[in-house]
Order: structure tokens, then sequence, then C-alpha cells
């Protein structure tokens, strides 16, 4: 069973003993569990074997542990056939599927994650529908058993008629996933261009600001084109969480481009975060996980939806707790979030007026500010590009271009601290992330200047870190200083 | 019509003399507030009485000038005298008070800031003042219900003419192009209060007799750059035909000496004198 993206195991146990006929099923089963007696009953009967006409004892173990789910339909058939025989189950083998009540094998979901925690867990055989068996191959050194129906399995575990075990999946790592949105489609807006460039390379959040059709949700679908594609236990993690939603192509499973994930601001907590009755459903922001998370109109989100996100952009995890139980979940994110300027949206362009009153910009721009605001990097104005520009050929690097350095800035993080630049704590980014005296003296001076924080001081010298890394540059010079301190948002708290 | 009954603090009424409305923008460009503050600190040097709104932008550019020229300054207010709104002119109004200058306003205390009330008080501005200028006001602005009220009164109107690309010289374009008195500096207004010759034979005072530190041309980046219109760094570096980063640094590096200002999203050349205020 699944708790979360961890696998526990049941063991499932059937006694036929003597006494008037009975079902008994012990050992903590919800209802869903318990509606499984009348699936298995009809499917062993309609697989043409025989049910037990005596008193039946099925047991999950351990007993304290709530059980769930449909997957315990194809052990719990097995166990009983097998007592049946008088045989014991395979060793280091599991068991999971729905049964369909004339005994064929039905699609659960999360076998990848089922299939990897067994797999850790020493299990080195595992029985799964036939229909999720390519997910289950993805895991290295599983033998994965496809089972179409309940009495195929049962001939192969007496010893009747083998199944063969599904081929390993074959993976060709593919380089270049077909770029959907590129940046030379995106005329000028070199400003935030730039700033996507440094966001991908460091792993720095980015909020965009600009009035309605200045392009910041093209300019965000860009991003996973310049970000470098999966490794493979990236891709398995982002599968993972695919599958325990069931949403996991069957052909194919694993993807190597980068999830983007665009909710809605009308998105409730549960959506955004995770959620749900009993055990907690992996949210948007796990989904987006190794991706991009796209917030536009961030002013519009529930501000309690907005404050939950702080904890996952700090960890890269999520913890929910919901009645079934606490769940962890893994949330490491690019987010990146636009927003208008105010409430009508116009202010700061240069043909349409604002008509907004100061203090209603004021107070939409105060919805923004505080804590979430200070885990994010990178701020850029986005402003409309003159419709000349707009008509002229396509200009500008191409996402491929731009990821080649995004690449490479990101191995030289990745030699050096083992993590990008945007996960670096004040005390590593010290140790690490060396300034040039001039450097340190613009970034005091900026300081002193306008009353920078302590937060908005680490948050330049980490963006400060990335584009001397774009640069190839161990040392931060002057310039990278002052680049970073370029990316923020006048309005808003430096 | 006779000015409504007022509640005041401080001076009331002020002492003799002419007196001049600046009115304008709640969010001008730095030039429009460079023209407020200039125009306000040299028409309290000659004696005239400033009288704004104690709004954002353009009213408060016009106290601060008229404090810093060592006059007095009166703020018609849309609230009650002891409501200060915005909220973050408390420092200010004290110090209109310290200085001789008054508070006034025509609703009880405590009237908090109601959207309806405004047109009213630019009304009371107006019939307070012997000329109304207007320094930057898009179309629509309030700016322009007090000059309607001026002309209304027989009171002069008198405008400063702005940047043709910008949404800001809508309102006091009109004004000029309906006949309002142009205003190219602080002679010009005190002509229109008869507190000198006419002048016709002035261009505009050099910046630097304006007392405006205008940033050196060291940089290139700064020749490109306006004093009314923001620019953002694309644009720049579009311009200049130079790397982007590069752009934004040598920006920020511009913003640290207090050269260039952030500006609507964009940049803008700084206008003002001394340390950037609060």
């Amino acid at each position: 069973m699944l708790v979360g993206l961890d696998a526990r195991p049941i063991h499932v146990e059937a006694d036929i003993g003597r006494g008037e006929v009975a079902f008994m099923l012990v050992g903590l089963a919800a209802t869903t569990v318990k509606e499984a007696r009348e699936r298995v009953r009809s499917a062993i009967r309609n697989s043409g074997l025989e049910f037990p006409t005596t008193r039946l004892t099925v047991n999950l173990a351990p007993a304290e542990m709530r059980k769930q789910g449909t997957a315990l339909d194809l052990p719990m058939a097995v166990a009983i056939a097998l007592a049946r025989a008088g045989k014991a189950a395979p060793p280091h083998s599991a068991f999971l599927g729905e049964l369909a009540l004339d005994g064929s094998v039905r699609h659960v979901d999360g076998v990848l994650v089922a299939a990897r925690g067994l797999s850790t867990l020493g299990y080195e055989r595992v029985f799964v529908p036939a229909a999720d068996a390519a997910e289950a191959t993805l895991v290295d050194g599983l033998e994965v058993i496809p089972c179409a129906s309940l009495i195929g399995v049962v001939n192969h575990l007496l010893g009747a008629e083998a199944i063969a075990p599904a081929p390993r999946g074959a993976f060709v790592c593919v380089a270049a996933t077909d770029i959907e949105h590129d940046l030379t489609e995106v005329h000028g807006q070199e400003e935030a261009k730039r700033a996507l460039e440094v966001a991908a390379a460091g792993g720095h959040h980015l909020l965009m600001s600009g009035p309605p059709g200045a392009g910041k949700t093209m300019l965000a679908r860009c991003l996973p084109g310049i970000l470098p594609p999966l490794e493979l236990a990236e891709a398995l993690e982002v599968a993972q969480v695919r599958s325990l939603l069931g949403d996991l192509p069957r052909e194919g499973p694993l993807d190597w481009a980068r999830p983007f994930r665009s909710p809605h601001h009308g998105v409730s907590m549960a959506g955004l975060i995770g959620g749900g009755s009993g055990l907690a459903q992996p949210g948007e922001i796990s989904r987006a996980h190794h991706g991009v998370l796209f917030l536009d109109e961030l002013a519009e989100f529930q501000t309690p939806v907005l404050q939950a996100l702080r904890q996952p952009l700090e960890s890269g995890r999520v913890n929910i707790t919901r009645s079934g139980g606490s769940v962890t979940y893994p949330a490491r994110f690019t987010l990146v979030a636009a927003t208008n300027p105010c409430p009508c949206g116009w202010a700061g362009d240069g043909v349409r007026g604002c008509r907004c009153t100061p203090g209603a910009v004021d107070t939409y721009q105060r919805r923004l500010s505080g804590p979430l605001l200070d885990r994010i990097d990178l701020q850029v104005a986005v402003r409309r590009v003159q419709l000349e520009l707009l008509a002229s050929e396509a200009r500008g690097e191409s996402s491929a271009t731009v990821r080649e350095r995004v690449v490479a800035a990101r191995r030289l993080q990745q030699e050096r601290q083992g993590c990008l630049n945007a996960q670096l704590k004040p005390a590593r980014l010290r140790q690490l992330a060396g300034l040039a005296p001039e450097s340190r003296r613009a970034l005091e001076r900026w300081g002193a200047h306008r009353g920078i924080t302590a937060r908005g001081f680490h948050r330049a010298w980490r963006v400060a870190r990335t584009s001397a890394d774009l640069d190839g540059s161990a040392q931060i010079e002057e310039h990278h200083i002052l680049e970073a301190l370029g990316f923020r948002l006048q309005d808003v708290a430096a | 019509m006779s000015p409504p009954d007022l509640r005041t603090r401080g001076r009331w009424p002020p002492p003799e003399g002419p007196r001049a409305a600046i009115v304008g923008s709640r969010r001008p460009s730095p030039y429009g507030e460079a023209v407020a503050e200039q125009l306000g600190l040299e028409l309290a040097r000659a004696g005239v009485i400033v009288v704004s709104g104690l709004a954002l932008g353009i009213d408060a550019a016009a106290h601060r000038g008229a404090l810093n020229g060592g006059g007095v300054t009166v703020a018609v207010m849309g609230t009650g005298v002891d409501v200060i709104y915005p909220a973050a002119h408390g420092v200010l109004a004290e110090a209109i008070l310290a200085a001789g200058g008054a508070l006034v306003s025509q609703f009880p205390d405590g009237t908090a800031p109601r959207r309806h009330n405004f047109p009213a008080r630019n009304y009371t501005m107006a019939a307070l003042a012997d000329v109304v200028v207007v320094v930057e006001a898009a179309e629509g602005s309030g700016a322009l219900i007090t000059a309607e009220a001026a002309l209304d009164l027989h009171k002069e109107v008198m405008a400063v003419p702005g940047s043709i690309f910008s949404p800001l010289s809508v309102g006091t374009h009109s004004l000029l192009r309906d006949g309002a008195g142009l205003v190219q500096n602080a002679r010009d207004v005190l002509a229109a209060l008869r507190l000198g010759g006419e002048v016709l034979d002035d261009p505009l005072a050099t910046p630097k007799n304006l007392g405006f530190k205008l940033p050196g041309e060291r940089d290139g980046i700064l020749s490109h750059l306006s004093d009314v219109l923001a620019l953002n760094a694309a644009e720049v570096a579009r311009k200049l035909q130079l790397p982007i980063a590069e752009v934004l640094g040598r920006l920020t590096a511009l913003e640290l000496d207090g050269a260039v200002r952030r500006h609507q999203g964009g940049y803008v050349r700084a206008l003002r004198r001394g340390k950037e205020r609060a």
C-alpha cells in the first residue's frame, strides 16, 4: 500500500478452516477493501476456480495500519487460491491489482511508486496489472510479471503455464525534446529574457510585473525550453507523482521534458499544495517538481494559499497532514509569478494611462509584499513591446543557444557546491561565493543608500553568483552585483 | 461664490499677499515633480503663498518647494483637518504648520477620505488662490477640476507644458490650447500676479540656473534617457547595441550614483537636488 511516495508492504494470509460458510476479512480494512470480498469471490468463481465452501479467513498484516484502495484485490484472491491448492507464494514477491468480476486484472494508480518502494525493501518480483507493467519496468533490478487475468496468475504460480516477465523498457535519453515555445518567438523583452536565463541557470524564482498583453505568459512558457532535459533520476521522480495520480501515459511513461504547471488563480489550497480526504494527494506544486510552476495574476490568489507556498519554496518538499496520516511530497520547482502593476493593469504603460488611485495601487502591491516575495530572487518589469518591433523579423537567440549557457552554468554550480545557487544558505554563500572587493563595496553602498534588508542582500548575492557562473567567472565582479541589484521592482521592497 | 466655512489648523488667515495654487498629477514624472518643486520654491522666495492639496506627487512637491524657499504654504484638504491623507504626509503637514502655514478644510473634523469630497476641495482651492498653475495632468485629472473652478471664479489659469509623448501632458496641453497662460518659469506666474513685468524674451533658464544638477555625460546611457518617459533596460540596450546584462549593471550603477531613477517599470534621468527623499 502507498503512503504518499512511501510503499508499505502488507502481508495477505488466507486460511481455510472448518466451520460454516463465511468470508472473514480482518486487519483494519477500510470500506474500499471490505468491498473487495465481493469482487474477489466473483472473480475466483468466474475464473473457473473453486471458492472455499467452509470458513475462510483473510488477514491483512500489520493489523494496526488502516488499509485502503483496490490494489489488494489481486493479492487476496491469489492468497485464497494458493491456500486451496495448499501452496505458498514464491518468496520476495509482491502482488498488486484490482479485480474485475470476470477475473481480469485492472489498472491501479501508483504502480511505479509501489515498484520502486518494493525494490528498495528487497522484493525481487512484482505482479502488476498488465496495463501498468511498463511503469514498473522503469525500476532497475525488479522482475515484472504482467497480469492480465487471475487465472493466468494462478496457473503461473502453480507451474501450469508461466507468464514471461515484461521486457525492461528501452529508454533512449532524448537529447533535445521539441521546444514548444522558443525564445526567438518573443520579440524584444531582452530584460525579461535575461531574467529567465538567470532563473534557469541558478534555479531562482522570478516575478514579472507588467500590463496585460505584455507577453508575461509567453515568456514564462519559454522557461522549460531553456532548462536542461530531466536526468533519469529526476524523470523517475516526476513520473512517480504522475503515477500516483494515475496520469502516466501507458506507452512511454517517462517524459524528459520539464513539467510546466499553470494553475488558475482560483485554485484551492488542496489543489495547489496537495490535500483531499484521508491521505493527501499531491497538488500542483508537486506536479511541477523539477519543472516550472507559473502563477499568473499572483495578486488574485487567496492569501492563505500563497502563504502555504513558503515551506515548499524553502525546503523543496511539502508535508501535508490529513485524517489518514501525514505524507511528504517532493516540490522542488522554479516559481514564475506574473502580476499586473496595479488593479487596472496599466500603470507604467506609455500609451494607456492607469486609472487607479495611488492608494489602490499601494494596497494591490502590498498584497504581494512580505514573506513570499522575500523568497523570489528575481523581479523584472515587463512592458508592452512597440508594434513595429512585433512586426519585425524574429530576432534574438534561440532557446537552444541559451540552454547551452544554462547547462554550463549549472554544471559549474554542481561541481562547486552540489546544488543550485538559489538553494545556497547565507553561511555557504559566504564560504563559496567570494566577492571581489569592489563588488562588496557596491553591495554595501546599495545597502546604505536604500536600506536593503538582510534577505535582500543575500538575494542579490545569490543572483550575482549565477550571473558570474553564466560568465564562467570564479569571482563575483562588480558588474555581476550591479546586474543582480537591477533585478528588482522599485515599488516593491528591495 | 464665496468659499464655504473653513476648519483650520495653523495660522489663519495667512499673511497678506498673493496666492498661487500649484496642482497636478498624484503620480507625476520626475520632470513634473522637479518643476513643481522649483516653482514652489521660487514663488515662495518672491513672497507668494503657495496653495496646494497635500496629495501625493505634484501637490507634495509644491509644498516642499515652498518650505525649502522659506515661504508660507497652505494645504487645502479633502478630509477633516485632523485627518492627514495620505497618512505618509504627516511629517509634511507638521512642517507646513511649523513654517507658519495652515491646513484648511471645508469638511468637519474627522471626515475620512471620500472620493466625492475631493472635487469640492478642488473648488475651494481655486477660490483661495489668485492664480492656478497646473503641472502635469492626465485626461480627467482632478487638477483640471481646479482649473475649471478657477475659470468659473474668474481667476487666472496657467499650465506648464510637458512632453507630447506623455499621457500626463494631455490635460495641461488642452488647457494651453484653450488659452491658459504658459508657464516656463516662476516669473511667468509672478507676472500673472502683477508682481513683475511680463516676460517675453526670457527663454527657459538653463538647467544650471534652475538649480538642478544634470548628471554628467560620462556615460553614454544617460544621453539616451529622458526625464519624462521611462525606458526599460531592453530599450536602452537596443539603442546602444549593448548586451542586456551589461546595460542592467550600468543602469544600476547610475541608480546608485543617484543619476537615474526607477519610474513606471523603467528608468528615467533623475532631476533632483541632493539626496533622494525617503
